[in-house]
């Protein structure tokens, strides 16, 4: 059991949609509008598994990616029992995502290269997580942007020699795919601002990926069109059937800008895939 | 026959003057990075123990031959400069999930005393800082040779120096334990005169 739960493949993939699965038919069942929540509680608990419990304060990126994370989930949560919606909730989510880039980021502006590359995290970080499908009725598109982003942050990551990011990133897509299957073929819960907060921490392991390792993290920048998730328009369907095809439609298609970015991220590494 | 005498005197003076020891005082030396190694040994997945160095290293040592005790030693490395002979791993261990080079460029060491255990053997303690955090850190200690090269023509010393250290106490906690928690440090040095 203990050679399993070291098992990095483990780790980022099965575990966290175990975990997931687990969470989320506990929440349906005790506390039904948190259960977006353990997308974002399932990333902290592999990232504890894999990296560690980092000090406070912390004293690296890692440790601050930890944290802000944290931070995020307990704020969107809080902002989703208090039953705040619209505007009300995606400003102080848009701030915590804003603050956590540039507090992460700190140490790597070091350059015009450094300072660009954060604001385009600011702007398009913003837009994920007060924009795309978060209004969507179902909360399939949403969650399965934050499935596009933490796998096209985790092929890149692993690509691009950074294990630590990759293991945690998948781990997070994987969160994300167990909340999916408890919404497919009929969604049964919301989204809310704490699954929101989910697709910042995907931005904030993009920013340490392209901030502070040699990864060449610029293919991301081809996740952008995932954020048209909640504009896919498919022909109404009248059976189960046709509904549950409809809505694996829509995951598929938000998946493909994210496996455009590997493939990129892939050409840009020189077609070599990393050595663990 | 008296100035013979005076003058036998005041060279066999001289002579006993020039033979017996003076006490040796201190001397500044510079770590030569051309003759420097400083390598490390770690567990891969229980199968094997890879070997890795870092390329570059500077420091500062002030040696006392005489009283070893009151030496003193600051070495600095760049943690960017780490080799392990694979290009892709090397960029893995720059990352946040090893050396975290960007946050953490050096890597220090600096003496906070030293134990004669032998003619030629000590014990160097010390403190290291990697990735922000300091530790005590004890170096078996060799001393090898001193005097003057005969290819840089340079007063010269040279030391080995071997020890241990868990990486998890400096927090580089990932991939422990199928990734050795424990390093052991192989260092060879020469440094010279300023």
């Amino acid at each position: 059991m203990t050679d399993l739960l070291h098992d990095p493949f483990f780790q980022s993939s099965l575990l966290p949609l175990l975990l997931s699965l687990l969470a989320v038919g506990v929440l349906h069942r005790l506390w039904r509008p948190l259960a977006p929540a353990t997308v974002g509680v399932v990333f902290l608990a592999v990232f504890a598994l894999v990296v560690g419990v980092p000090a406070l304060p912390p004293p690296s990126s890692l440790g601050k990616l930890f944290w802000a994370a944290a931070a995020g989930l307990a704020l969107g949560a809080g902002l989703d029992l208090a039953g705040v919606k619209g505007r009300g909730g995606a400003v102080p989510l848009a701030l915590w995502l804003a603050a956590s880039l540039v507090w992460i980021a700190l140490p790597a502006l070091d350059g015009l290269v450094a300072v660009l590359t954060l604001a385009v995290l600011v702007v398009a970080g913003v837009a994920f997580v007060t924009g795309g499908p978060a209004g969507a009725p179902s909360p399939v598109p949403a969650a399965s942007l934050v499935l596009a982003l933490a796998l096209g942050v985790g092929g890149t990551a692993l690509i691009g020699s950074s294990a630590s990011i990759a293991q945690t990133a998948l781990a997070l897509a994987a969160a994300a795919g167990g909340f999916l299957l408890w919404n497919w073929p009929v969604a049964r819960h919301g989204w809310g601002l704490a699954g929101q907060a989910a697709a910042g921490v995907a931005v904030l392991l993009a920013a340490v990926l392209a901030l502070f390792t040699q990864t060449q993290a610029v293919g991301l920048l081809l996740i952008l069109p995932a954020l048209l998730a909640g504009r896919v328009r498919l022909p109404p369907a009248a059976t189960p059937v046709g509904r549950a095809m409809s809505a694996a439609a829509v995951t598929v298609l938000t998946l493909l800008p994210a496996v455009a970015a590997i493939g990129a991220a892939y050409a840009l590494n020189g077609g070599e895939s990393s050595p663990y | 026959m008296t100035k013979t005498l005076f003058a036998a005197v005041l060279f066999a003076t001289a002579a006993a003057g020039a033979l017996t020891p003076a006490a040796a005082a201190p001397v500044d030396y510079k770590v030569d990075p051309a003759h420097t190694s400083v390598a490390f040994i770690i567990n891969h997945v229980g199968f094997s123990n890879l070997i890795g160095r870092f390329n570059t290293v500077a420091g500062d040592l002030t040696f006392d031959k005489d009283a070893v005790e009151k030496s003193t030693l600051a070495v600095t490395i760049d943690t960017a400069s780490v080799d392990t002979n694979h290009a892709k791993r090397d960029e893995h261990l720059k990352s946040p999930d090893f050396f975290n080079t960007k946050e953490f460029p050096k890597l220090t060491f600096k003496s906070t005393r030293i134990e004669k255990t032998g003619a030629t053997t000590g014990k160097l303690y010390g403190d290291m800082t990697l990735l922000g955090v300091t530790k005590p850190v004890v170096l078996d200690v060799t001393f090898n040779k001193d005097g003057v090269s005969p290819a840089s023509k340079l007063e010269t010393a040279g030391f080995s120096a071997r020890g241990t250290l868990k990486r998890s106490d400096f927090g580089m906690k990932y991939g422990v334990p199928a990734i050795g928690d424990e390093v052991t440090l192989l260092i060879e040095a020469e440094a010279v005169k300023k």
